[in-house]
């Protein structure tokens, strides 16, 4: 399945970026996302609990970043593991300075799925994907309004 | 012995006699697989693999042992030296000259390496099947995943991922067959047209799961199987073998079983492997029954080839000569050996004249389950391609389809033919009967093709509507060999009892034996009790497959009941005392002829052949009972034409079947009623894989069509109106009852129809399709590549 | 494990009070808690209808009901139509016009059509297709199950 898209966030491009690399940031933002954990520089390991169509499942899972480019770009290499199946994904996220205190993000990215998820749940998936995405820049928005608030 | 003609006078035989088997069916109270209760049971659960291709590193089972209700967990690490790899199902084709092939059976359970998704990695043995599947969960199964093979093509020449390491690449197998010079006649053509054409995967998809349900019973040392299987003497002899049993301490029973189709006749599988053993371990009986995503996952499908075709003609459309170069998937192993592919062989040449072909076969590996039959066995594939390109000779060569059939048809004098094609069972194919014009000609009669192309699709045409029309012709290979044998029993209350090793998945077999024996013994159908796939019976036989039922059974049978006959004639004259040649049957009994009143009734003559006391001769053979067997020489092949009227919405791409003509030659019909029954589920299974039916498999192995949801099944909406039946009979003479075998007919012509008639009806394109299994968003696909005219 | 619940059901006129788990599913309780076994599972997620029975005289795919849902209501299966000895008339029909062949959705498939029948007695051929168009039958390509209920309606109508 790929994923393509974009997102016009409301902040300065080095604030979206950091946001992008804070854990507590992201773990807020992914609906059902349980932990998020950074275990070094370009590590996290969390635990999400999805509900693609009749199966919800608990997974565990590693993101790392890659080709991190700060402020402008960076992959993210997602792979999860539980009960119901498995995902791997990777993600590249671009960010430009659009003017007017806004960011633009540019995302594309491919996510291989397997197990019960993939037999079961297959069109489900890209809607649930596109839903995520879409709630968690929104979750994600608001994050970066406070911050920029707080400042 | 009285021949044939005298003794079928069709009171039962040919007669739409209503099924005996029904009354159990209806109410409810027939027994099947999972209807079985012993007390004491335990269930069983898999845990699958999710990695299509993967290096097991580790599975932890300790904590699913610890789960409550679980009474036992096992691994192929926990069986020891009981772990290993199934045997060949079916022997490899040496006996085709060149032919290479690599066995690599199935292991009953992952050891080492998994290589497709659904592959048993460990069960799990508990007081319910809920417990057990949640035991599953907590086992920890640590992989490596490996890049999956999927693509065929790729698959033959990239050696950089292997299926089985210790092989140099993924060949399967290499099979050519070739008769007269392709090449030569190539040079000689005015035309050679070719394509590349796709075989869709599809599921068997029974309305009924596999199972399985053992009992070691340890006081008596017997094992009583009870397994939705197509192949109870196989699956007995299998597990015979695996225990260190003799046969007949196994006995493999199947109750009545919600469809076969072709996947249950294979055996060597996780349940039937392991089951068994952990039953003696156990001391305990256990239950196995899939579940429908397991089914789709770890149950064998079929179909998956891809082809390069290439046919040389005159200008006139004479074929001078016919090329094929196939890869066929096997799956992850083959323990089918070639038996599918060999059929798409055979039925690419069996139906028209190929003086000249050469064919090819590139068996591969994948990282998908094992491909076995599915109703049509191959021959779909070599039906498919084949009326493909007739559709595309006809149309380089601006020719009517029908026309160019008709041209190039066998002729019904030329048989019987011999093909010089090897078929499944390792000999020649030799055509024996029919007249596949007359088939053709009856077709498009039924379907009024010449009004339809000169009156009703013109003026279709100008309302803006888009009808097409296909027609096609194919053959059906049937009733191959090795054998089967049946034993005939009159018993004491005059009723009369058939045992077969045949099993039996719904085709009627309970009442279209019963009329075989019923018409020679003049006995009531009703009268007449049937058991089927019951080794405990009758243990010697093959198995349900190849359209073999009627024709190979029913023969045995047949011989079987006429042996009965004799043997009543010569024991009612010695006890009435008059020639053998005065006795006659009547309704139940054995009177003299013109002397009605001087009769026996049957049971009581069955009680004095079977005499508890005094001297009898030393070579007696007690009652009224014989056993017989029916061996053909090679199989009997049926044949047919089919036509079909669809309408085409151009901007949904959604397909309706306005008509349907089915013709068929099956030879000497038993039951027509029955004999409808069977054609009419073929052509559903038919126009599902022509439309609906796709198992995918992404590019990891993973399957992406584990469901109803997404593997479309045909519906009563989707099927035509009406399908219009023709029948030609053309005996066959291979056997005393002039029987060829139907089951899998119906299957055969709708993809390559459907095909032929979207086509025409859309057409303002140039419309070119060149895979059997189509749905609307892959039709407006081709349509949009195609360029208009 | 899940705490047990009492239910109290009346399947086929005979009211059954059991303990179950919330998670056991009705297809299962009808089988292998009351034994009857001619309601048939084909997929457990609700597509190919052999499952159905009757919920309130409504036809309801039972791989996808609870047990405890079933408390207190009316359940009828395939078992309560007739028996080998006495057919009901919709299984003669299926018997006379071949409308069976390996029997396994057959159950669900006439648990469909006699509520059908009952809201109208005298249907079209498209009305039937329609009305079974939830029912998944490998074998026969339906023709001859709609054949069985046109003749059935006949047969019922008439008063036979």
């Amino acid at each position: 399945m790929n994923v393509e898209g974009e997102y016009i966030f409301n902040g300065p491009q080095q604030a979206v970026y950091e946001m992008f690399n804070d854990p507590n940031a992201l773990a807020t933002a992914v609906p059902g996302m349980q932990k998020m954990v950074q275990v070094d520089e370009t590590h996290y390991e969390g635990a999400i609990f999805l509900r693609i169509g009749p199966i919800s499942a608990a997974f565990e899972g590693v993101l790392s970043l890659t080709d991190v480019n700060p402020p402008e770009s960076c992959t993210l290499n997602i792979e999860g593991k539980g009960k119901a199946g498995f995902a791997k994904g990777v993600g590249r996220v671009k960010f430009t300075d659009i003017g007017n205190n806004q960011t633009k993000l540019n995302y594309s990215g491919e996510v291989n799925i397997g197990g019960t998820l993939a037999s079961v749940g297959q069109r489900m998936i890209d809607s649930v994907a596109k839903s995520m995405i879409k709630s968690g820049c929104e979750k994600l928005q608001k994050t970066l309004e406070e911050r920029c608030q707080q400042k | 012995m009285k021949d044939r003609g005298d003794t079928v006078t069709g009171k039962y035989f040919g007669q739409p006699v209503l099924r005996l088997e029904d009354k159990h069916l209806l109410t409810g109270r027939a027994k099947f697989c999972d209807d079985i209760v012993i007390p004491g049971m335990l269930h069983a659960a898999f845990l699958r693999s999710d990695y299509a291709h993967a290096i097991i590193k580790n599975i932890d089972v300790t904590e699913a042992r610890k789960h409550p209700g679980v009474v036992a967990v096992y691994t192929a690490e926990d069986m020891g030296d009981y772990w290993k790899v199934g045997p060949l199902q079916v022997p490899p084709p040496f006996a085709i000259k060149g032919a290479q092939f690599n066995a690599r059976t199935l292991p009953p359970i992952a050891k080492g390496k998994v290589r497709f998704s659904g592959e048993p990695i460990a069960v799990v043995i508990a007081e319910s099947r809920y417990i057990a599947e949640d035991a599953c969960e907590d086992i920890i199964f640590d992989a490596e995943p490996l890049p999956a093979v999927i693509d065929l093509e790729k698959a033959w020449e990239d050696t950089s991922v292997l299926v089985h390491d210790d092989l140099p690449s993924n060949m399967a197998a290499l099979v050519k067959q070739e008769s007269g010079d392709y090449e030569a006649a190539k040079k000689q053509a005015d035309v050679v047209v070719s394509h590349r054409y796709v075989a869709d995967h599809v599921a068997g998809a029974a309305m009924e799961n596999r199972g399985f349900v053992v009992n070691w019973d340890e006081r008596t040392q017997e094992m009583t199987v009870w397994a939705g299987t197509q192949a109870p003497l196989p699956l007995r002899s299998a597990i015979a073998s695996r225990m260190g049993l003799v046969e007949n301490q196994v006995r493999v029973i199947t109750p009545y079983i919600g469809g076969g189709f072709g996947p249950k006749v294979m055996t060597s599988q996780a349940d039937d492997v392991l089951l068994p053993w952990i039953s003696m371990k156990l001391n305990r009986p256990i239950k196995w029954i899939e579940d429908r995503r397991e089914n789709f996952l770890a149950t064998t499908s079929e179909r998956d080839q891809v082809h390069h075709c290439e046919m040389a003609l005159k200008k006139d459309g004479t074929i001078l000569g016919f090329k094929d170069i196939f890869y066929h998937n096997t799956g992850a192993y083959d323990p089918y050996g070639m038996t599918v592919p060999l059929n798409t062989q055979t039925h690419t040449v069996s139906n028209y004249r190929v003086p000249n072909f050469y064919t090819e076969i590139r068996m591969v590996f994948t990282n998908e389950m094992v491909v076995t039959p599915v109703r049509g066995a191959g021959r779909s594939e070599g039906v498919f391609v084949m009326e493909r390109m007739m559709d595309l000779a006809a149309r380089e060569l601006k020719m009517d389809p029908v026309e160019i059939r008709l041209k190039n048809l066998l002729k019904k004098e030329e048989f019987p033919l011999n093909t010089g094609v090897i078929g499944q069972d390792f000999v020649v194919g030799v055509l024996d009967s029919g007249d596949y014009k007359n088939n053709l000609e009856k077709c498009i009669q039924m379907i009024d093709y010449e009004k339809f192309r000169n009156e009703i699709q013109p003026k279709a045409r100008k309302e803006g509507k888009h009808l097409g029309i296909g027609v096609v012709t194919f053959t059906e290979g049937t009733a191959v060999g090795p054998y089967e044998g049946a034993r005939v029993t009159v018993g004491n209350n005059g009723k009369v009892s058939v045992a077969t090793g045949y099993s039996t998945q719904g085709q009627g077999h309970f009442t279209v034996f019963a009329q075989i024996v019923a018409e020679q013994l003049n006995v009531k159908v009703e009268d007449v009790r049937v058991i089927t796939g019951d080794t405990g019976h009758f243990h010697w036989g093959a198995g349900t497959f190849a359209s073999r039922g009627a024709t190979i059974a029913g023969s045995a049978i047949h011989s079987a009941a006429v042996l009965v006959r004799e043997k009543i004639f010569a024991t009612a004259a010695k006890l009435l005392d008059v020639p053998e040649d005065q006795v006659e049957l009547c309704e139940g009994s054995v009177c003299v002829k013109g002397h009605p009143e001087k009769s026996v009734s049957l049971g009581d003559l069955a009680g004095k052949a079977n005499p508890m006391r005094g001297a009898v001769e030393a070579d007696v053979k007690p009652g009224l009972e014989a056993t017989a067997y029916y061996a053909p020489p090679h199989g009997a092949t049926g044949s047919g034409a089919c036509a079909m009227i669809v309408d085409v919405d151009p901007e949904t791409c959604k397909v309706n079947i306005e008509r349907f003509v089915l013709v068929h030659d099956c030879g000497t019909v038993i039951n027509p009623l029955l004999l409808e029954g069977q054609i009419q589920g073929g052509v559903s299974m038919g126009i599902g894989n022509a439309f609906y039916e796709k198992m995918v498999y992404d590019e990891n192995g993973q399957l992406m069509t584990a469901s109803f949801m997404d593997y479309l099944m045909p519906q009563a909406t989707d099927m035509p109106k009406r399908m219009e039946i023709g029948h030609n009979v053309h005996p066959s003479p291979l056997n005393t009852l002039g029987l060829k075998g139907v089951g899998e007919a119906g299957a055969l012509p709708p993809p390559p129809a459907f095909c032929q008639a979207v086509e025409d009806a859309l057409y303002e394109y140039d419309l070119d399709l060149t895979e059997s299994n189509l749905n609307p968003s892959l039709l407006y696909k081709f349509k949009n590549e195609a360029t208009k005219r | 494990m899940a705490q047990l619940i009492k239910i109290k059901v009346t399947v086929n006129d005979t009211v059954y009070e059991r303990e179950v788990e919330p998670r056991l599913l009705l297809s299962d309780f009808i089988r292998h808690e009351l034994g009857l076994f001619g309601t048939h599972v084909g997929c457990e997620h609700g597509m190919c209808g052999a499952c159905t029975i009757l919920f309130d005289g409504e036809p309801v795919r039972s791989c996808l009901i609870f047990a405890v849902q079933a408390n207190g209501h009316e359940i009828k299966t395939v078992e309560s139509l007739g028996t080998p000895e006495h057919l009901h008339p919709l299984q003669e029909a299926f018997n006379e016009k071949h409308g069976l062949q390996c029997g396994f959705c057959t159950p669900g498939i006439l648990m469909t059509v006699v509520p059908f029948l009952e809201e109208n007695p005298h249907p079209s051929e498209d009305e039937i297709r329609e009305a079974i168009d939830g029912n998944i039958c490998r074998c026969t390509g339906y023709e001859k199950i709609i054949e069985s209920v046109q003749a059935a309606s006949e047969k019922m109508s008439s008063g036979k």
